[in-house]
């Protein structure tokens, strides 16, 4: 089968999925405590409930808003509208949600071992991220400077 | 900005409306807005050969140099 596979459609898909994802991480708040339940029980260690409890719903939080930034992001690409301060913006803000979910896995990591991994690469794409947003930041002076040359 | 635009000062010297420059020296209405109100980042050579040609002056009457405190 052969799908017409254009830039339109591309960038479609990728909000339908971040719409997706967006209503998932919210619909996950309210089931947290089912889950943090159900990791206690399958867990061999001392159950930490409060601990797990408190750790999921800031990371859910915190999803939540960087895939809010990110529709806004996708909103902005269709709107041919890219190398801009407001993407720059958003980003930056989606590195430091990285930053913030790796913090909180990193504190998490003293009662589970395992969040120290999810923690490193939370770490690793917010640095990536952010390596990104300065090349947006630079690419976004760069497009003023032109289009303010006369 | 130190550098100043005074395209304005010139082109009331020489009676020559906006809209009539911009037509003249090839740029559109915003763009010659941008660099009447000192919003421009840089000036091409170009722009500046079309302006004084047209303005019958020298870039030194367009542009002015002030020190910042």
């Amino acid at each position: 089968m052969n799908i017409n596979w254009t830039k339109e459609r591309s960038l479609m898909l990728s909000r339908a999925l971040t719409w997706a994802v967006l209503i998932l991480a919210c619909a996950l708040l309210f089931l947290i405590p089912i889950i943090t339940i159900w990791y206690d029980n399958v867990s061999e260690k001392p159950p930490i409930m409060p601990i797990l409890t408190a750790a999921f719903y800031l990371c859910d939080i915190i999803a939540i808003i960087a895939l809010w930034q990110l529709k806004n992001l996708l909103a902005n690409i269709s709107k041919q509208e890219l190398f801009t301060d407001c993407n720059t913006r958003c980003v930056r803000i989606i590195s430091w949600c990285c930053f913030g979910v790796a913090a909180v896995m990193a504190a998490l990591s003293f009662w589970r071992l395992l969040a120290l991994l999810v923690a490193f690469i939370a770490a690793f794409v917010g640095l990536i991220l952010r390596v990104v947003k300065n090349m947006l930041a630079a690419a976004a002076e760069m497009r003023e400077e032109n289009d303010f040359t006369i | 900005m130190p550098i100043t635009v005074n395209l304005d000062v010139m082109m009331a010297k020489r009676k020559i409306s906006a809209g009539d420059l911009a037509e003249r020296i090839d740029i559109t209405p915003a763009n010659l807005s941008i660099l009447k109100n000192n919003k421009a980042k840089a000036v091409r050579f170009s722009t500046l050969e079309a302006i004084c040609r047209e303005l019958d002056c020298q870039p030194g009457d367009i542009l002015e140099f002030t020190k910042e405190e």
